[in-house]
């Protein structure tokens, strides 16, 4: 108690810089242990974080084939980023009803699998084939998420177990639906979807550049603004923020916890299966069977790095995306596994866990600083003298 | 030699939190085979300068002398080899171990399976325990389980855990607290008889008739500083009293007598089971009046909770009806409950009565966030959020650093109680529960809760106050309605009620049978 | 029959030394849902050791698999370190730091995988183990119906059967035992006996660590003969189904894990009698999964949990 805190616990530890000052301090840790692991296999990391830029299209390559530019590259980082920012922003909502979404890739690879065979396998015009797309992932995400949250409303089911063998389930389901009906035997994928139904158009004109049209990259950080308004100024956001507080309270103050936690798992899995549809008919073309994708997992750490706050999952998401894109071309140039992209994405997700502890050392820094005793810490004392 | 004569010295004790001195330069001696009293009211250092004796605290100044020698006791288990123990006002027992598990957890006598493999050997130990137990009359059940035997038998349990590591000085933190008028008589009696086996006993209190019956000594506490030290002998109560609250204090005045309007709550053979479907209210039937103050008294753990959570909707009834104002409110949400008028300070105020990670402001709407004119069409009007907190906070004098933006997590437990009660109150509901109100709040913030109930009372609110301080209920009660086993063993109004009726009754013995605890 | 019995015991007692591991962690009062990263990350520890000095021992050699059984369980505990180190001193949500723990496990069991691959042996991202030899015991196998327990039996299923009937003395028989399960049921009172919370919590979730990696070694010895991403097929998660089935308590977990193990060997029986195309085994393979979803809707509302599962134990409370 008496030790003065260190200047580093300070700095982390002052309530107003932390919401930045702590997924910074995260993103700088990973970074710096993945350094070491790059230097201890003999590769310098400043040239591999530099490659990883060019790779994603924020710097300039060295060189370029034809039609191909940095904007290509960055054009196909938006494509990837878009279903990155769905899927974060549905671990966020959950999160802030104190529920935790790890079934994200199962609603994705739902939604994707769903909106293909009924519009992407159609021939409906793009005007048309477009919105039904979205309109169909939102609902198949939706439905998934509705179904974790009743599991864990009526059976009292843990979210996270019952997500995971969700996920398992649909993709041995779907994977076998693909392979006995839908199975594309050149590329081993499912069939392509038509040009009209997917989201992101390609080979797009960009004067003497060809590129993705990212479309729903707009309508991701439009949502975005949209959950920020949702959770901080409606009485659904009460409710919801109230319930993820502390769901005995809301309960006393008459919320319904219940249809609650259903509702806030169900517009999870909606965001999650707009996810969906813009990875699978958006950023592919195709379904791999048998495999989950690896944004539903990245997205967990995007949430936890923006802090809960929808619109600083738009940064971190494309801090996650910018690495996730840029390693394999880091990967060619400093020659290690472009796997140790998932590796940085892990750390950082390890110290942004951390965070509740800079938090409350925070808390407890306040407390040396305006000796107002801080109630929570005599809490089942009675007496409580401090 | 005259050293020998003190078993525990502090000397010139000081221990700051941050903002709060919490013992200012305290020099305590503690004489062997003593009943020594620290008296003081909530918050004026007392539980702080036992956990410094105890091992949870380090002094920050001062010096610690035990049986003549200077020592820093770092740990509990430090302490315990300086044979300190210490009973604390919350039970730290092991819920699903036995009587003896819990005992001898951390001293488990080892036996080695076929010489071999070491194991805990329960038979020795249960055998030792029922030893022990009869020893200082101590009558416990060595293989109950914790969480099937009542309070009473738990609090033995911790005097024996103290006893079985041998420990010489024994600390008891609010003992009283949680017992019945006739389990309290019955603790004092082993106090004594603990005496006469030789320990010293530190008897952590403000109940001044315990201390007057049972203590040889008697310091006081205020605001961390040492205000007296007494022979309870040749001291009285009332010099005592004065004293530990710094100032004369008034005796609060008895409610005005009022006139009783209509019934306002009608509770009709409620029934309430618990999570393992065993019953804990047991068809319970009373009425309250506009006007009225109806309260609950009982030990803890009767039932008295459970009425009052059916009541309100937090917990499911089994069977019965509860009518609120004429309306049949029985399968009512909460919702629908709070708009009918019913108004719920609970128990537990920072699990239940607020979200503590919330700024003030949004505490204070809890109840009213969704309606107009906060709510506008599903959008919450922050300016009348922080308008509204402003005017309560003002009201109510609720000290919070930052206005209606401070963190409720941050506030001293008697202004989170104030701003549970101000929202409370300002539902304008026309029935209001309490549970417990003015639990470990010192004297000031429990006058102020006291005098908030009967204004409500006098506004014609039909009241139901659950408590388990006896003396509060007799403070302000119209009617008692005691419980005990999950039913309604006695309604009368207070009047009619003696405090060793009421007493009796707590205890599930009514005013024929003997108590034989 | 005989199959459905020794592919169902092959299964089913990997998943009970793993969901063992998480009652340990678990009744000290610590949620483990890092059970799939620890069984990963130690049978990773055990991989590796093999591929560096697999050369040194004959093909199938038995002394090679007990070390490198040694060696996962020492694997699992260090990794399990650090949700130790997150859930005990940094006050890390215990449910988001096992997710954590689980994707850091997964991305850098596999990237060192294919480094260590790449730059070293030149070969595939896998690391091969191939399958265990496999023994009968004599007389007993011999018995009709019963006797398949006895056939055909990996010698890791011998070890994990010891090993259970140890833990299962030591968490209810010794001190120790009494003093995790009373770290779970009230720290309190454990912190009041002068006994260290933390440090009794950071044992048993090592000893968590340690049971894991045995059953996700147990696994790469059997049913994917080598160590690759495909070790991680929420056996992690099935296990903790089957502890909530099991009510936190040993001998239930035990028939938890046997209905799991046998239900799947049943399944792929059936699948094989039926004469099903090799797609359809993918169907078969959500069996576990829709089992577990099953147990959980009938069970998960009567069980209780431990106490103070979950809690952070803060001393300076008090």
């Amino acid at each position: 108690m008496k030790k003065r805190p260190h200047i580093f616990t300070r700095l982390l530890g002052d309530s107003k810089l932390q919401p930045f000052v702590i997924p910074v301090f995260s993103v700088v840790c990973s970074l710096a242990a993945a350094s070491i692991v790059l230097l201890i296999i003999g590769r310098n990391p400043l040239i591999a974080f530099r490659s990883i830029l060019q790779g994603a299209g924020l710097l300039p390559r060295g060189s370029y084939s034809a039609g191909k530019g940095m904007l290509t590259d960055l054009l196909n980082t938006l494509s990837a980023l878009t279903p990155m920012i769905f899927a974060a922003l549905g671990v966020t909502v959950a999160f802030k009803a104190g529920l935790f979404n790890i079934g994200v890739s199962g609603q994705m690879l739902f939604a994707g699998y769903i909106a293909s065979v009924t519009i992407g396998y159609s021939d409906l015009p793009a005007y048309a084939a477009r919105p039904l797309v979205l309109l169909i992932g939102f609902a198949c995400g939706a439905l998934i998420g509705a179904l974790i949250g009743l599991l864990k409303h009526r059976f009292n089911i843990n979210e996270v177990v019952s997500s995971i063998m969700i996920n398992y389930i649909l993709q041995y389901v779907i994977g076998f639906f693909i392979l006995t009906r839908h199975i594309d035997p050149v590329s081993r994928q499912s069939v392509a979807v038509s040009a009209a139904a997917r989201l992101v158009p390609q080979s797009v004109h960009y004067g003497t550049l060809k590129g993705d049209l990212p479309l729903c990259i707009l309508l991701a950080i439009i949502v975005a603004f949209i959950l920020r308004f949702v959770i901080n100024r409606t009485r659904y956001g009460f409710d919801l923020l109230a319930v993820g507080a502390n769901p005995k309270a809301a309960r006393y103050a008459g919320i319904r916890v219940g249809s609650t936690v259903v509702t806030s798992m169900t517009l999870s899995g909606a965001l999650a299966g707009l996810a969906g549809v813009t990875h699978y008919l958006g950023y592919y073309n195709s379904i791999q069977p048998k495999s989950l994708t690896s944004v539903g997992f990245d997205s967990i750490a995007v949430s936890l790095l923006g802090n809960g706050n929808p619109v600083g999952v738009l940064f971190s998401s494309l801090l996650v995306t910018v690495i996730d894109k840029g390693s394999t071309y880091m990967s060619s140039m400093v020659k290690v596994e472009r796997e140790i992209a998932a590796v940085i994405t892990g750390l950082i997700l390890l110290f942004s866990a951390c965070g509740a502890y800079f938090k409350y050392l925070a808390e407890r820094n306040q407390l040396a600083a305006t000796g107002e005793p801080a109630n929570s810490e005599k809490k089942d004392d009675g007496e409580g003298d401090a | 030699m005259a050293e020998q004569e003190y078993i525990a010295e502090m000397r010139h004790i000081t221990k700051r939190f941050p903002g709060v001195v919490a013992n200012n330069d305290i020099s305590l001696s503690i004489r062997k085979g003593e009943i020594f009293a620290l008296l003081g009211e909530n918050g004026a250092g007392k539980s702080t300068l036992m956990s410094i004796l105890f091992g949870l605290y380090e002094p920050d100044e001062g010096e610690l002398i035990i049986r003549g020698k200077p020592v820093r006791i770092s740990s509990p288990s430090h302490a315990a080899k300086l044979s300190i123990g210490m009973v604390h006002q919350h039970f730290r027992l092991v819920e699903n171990f036995t009587v003896t598990e819990n005992i001898v957890l951390g001293l488990e006598p080892t036996r080695r399976l076929l010489g071999l493999l070491p194991y805990v050997d329960l038979k020795t130990a249960n055998r030792e325990i029922a030893e022990l137990s009869r020893r200082y009359g101590l009558e416990v059940e060595p293989t109950a389980v914790i969480e099937e035997i009542g309070v009473s038998m738990r609090q033995r349990v911790e005097i024996l855990k103290m006893l079985y590591r041998g420990a010489e000085i024994l600390i008891f933190d609010e003992p009283t607290a949680m017992l019945a008028p006739q389990e309290i008589e019955y603790l004092l009696k082993i106090l004594l008889s603990l005496r006469e086996g030789g320990k010293t006993i530190i008897l952590i209190s403000h109940k001044l008739a315990e201390i007057k019956q049972v203590a040889d000594r008697c310091a006081i506490l205020n605001r961390g500083k040492l205000v007296g030290l007494f022979d309870v002998a040749d001291t009285s109560t009332q010099q005592m009293a004065s004293v530990m609250v710094g100032r004369e204090l008034a005796p609060e005045e008895p409610p005005p007598p009022m006139e009783f309007g209509a019934e306002v709550l009608r509770v009709d053979k409620l029934n309430v089971l618990n999570i393992d479907k065993f019953p804990v209210v047991k068809d319970v039937s009373f009425g309250v009046r506009a006007g009225e103050i109806f309260a609950i008294a009982g030990v803890d753990g009767n039932g008295q909770v459970e009425v009052a959570d059916a009541i309100a909707g937090l917990a499911k009834l089994h069977s019965g009806t509860i009518t609120l104002a004429g309306t049949d409110i029985t399968g009512a949400s909460i919702r629908e409950r709070t708009e009918l008028g019913l108004a719920f300070v609970p128990e537990d105020r920072q699990s239940t009565g607020l979200v503590l990670d919330f700024a003030l402001d949004r505490n204070l709407a809890l109840r009213r966030y969704y309606k107009l004119p906060i709510n506008v069409r599903g959008v919450l009007n922050n300016r009348a959020i922080s308008d509204d907190a402003v005017g309560l906070i003002e009201q109510y004098d609720i000290r919070a650093g930052r206005g209606g933006a401070t963190q409720v997590r941050s506030m001293s437990g008697g202004n989170q109680q104030k701003a549970i009660v101000a929202r409370e109150i300002e539902t304008g509901a026309g029935l209001m529960i309490f549970v417990q109100p003015t639990r470990g709040l010192d004297i000031g913030a429990t006058r102020a809760i006291h005098r908030h109930i009967l204004d409500q009372r006098a506004l014609g609110k039909a009241i139901l106050l659950i408590s388990l301080e006896l003396d509060e209920v007799m403070a302000l009660a119209d009617t008692v309605g005691v419980m005990y086993g999950g039913e309604m063993t006695r309604i009368a109004p207070l009047s009619d009620l003696s405090y060793d009726e009421i007493g009796a009754y707590m205890m599930g013995v009514g005013n024929s049978a003997e108590v034989t605890e | 029959m005989d199959v459905v019995i020794i592919d169902g015991l092959s299964y089913a007692l990997p998943l009970l030394c793993i969901a063992i591991g998480g009652i340990y962690s678990e009744r000290s009062g610590v949620t483990n849902l890092a059970l799939e990263g620890l069984l990963g990350a130690g049978a990773f520890i055990g991989a590796l050791f093999v591929a560096f000095f697999g050369g040194y021992f004959p093909t199938g050699s038995l002394p090679l698999m007990f070390i490198a059984m040694a060696c996962a369980m020492v694997g699992g505990a260090l990794y399990a370190m650090l949700h130790g180190l997150l859930c005990v001193k940094f006050r890390a949500n215990q449910v988001i730091s096992g997710v954590v723990i689980n994707i850091l496990a997964m991305a850098i069991t596999v990237f060192l995988t294919r480094q260590i691959n790449s730059t070293l042996f030149k070969s595939s991202d896998k690391i091969q183990l191939g399958v265990s030899p496999r023994f009968d015991v004599p007389w007993l196998s011999k018995i009709p119906i019963i006797g398949a327990v006895f056939k055909s039996v990996y010698p890791f299923e011998v070890i994990i059967v010891a090993v259970v009937a140890i833990m299962w003395y030591i968490l209810y028989r010794t001190r120790f035992g009494m003093r995790l399960r009373a770290c779970g049921d009230n720290p309190h009172a454990v912190d009041s006996a002068g006994l260290s919370v933390q440090r009794t919590r950071f044992a048993a979730v090592m000893i968590s660590g340690a049971l894991t990696g045995l059953g996700g070694i147990s696994f790469a010895y059997s049913i994917s003969a080598n160590f690759s991403s495909s070790i991680y097929t929420g056996a992690g998660y099935l296990a903790i189904a089957a502890l909530i089935f099991g009510n936190w308590k040993i001998i239930p977990t035990v028939g938890a894990c046997l209905l799991f193990g046998l239900a799947r060997s049943g399944g792929y029986r059936l699948a094989n009698v039926l004469a099903l195309p090799s797609s359809f085994s993918d169907l078969i393979m959500i069996l576990p999964y829709v089992l577990t979803l099953l147990v959980l809707i009938f069970f998960s509302g009567t069980n209780r949990a431990p106490r103070a599962l979950g809690e952070i134990y803060d001393k300076g409370k008090r």
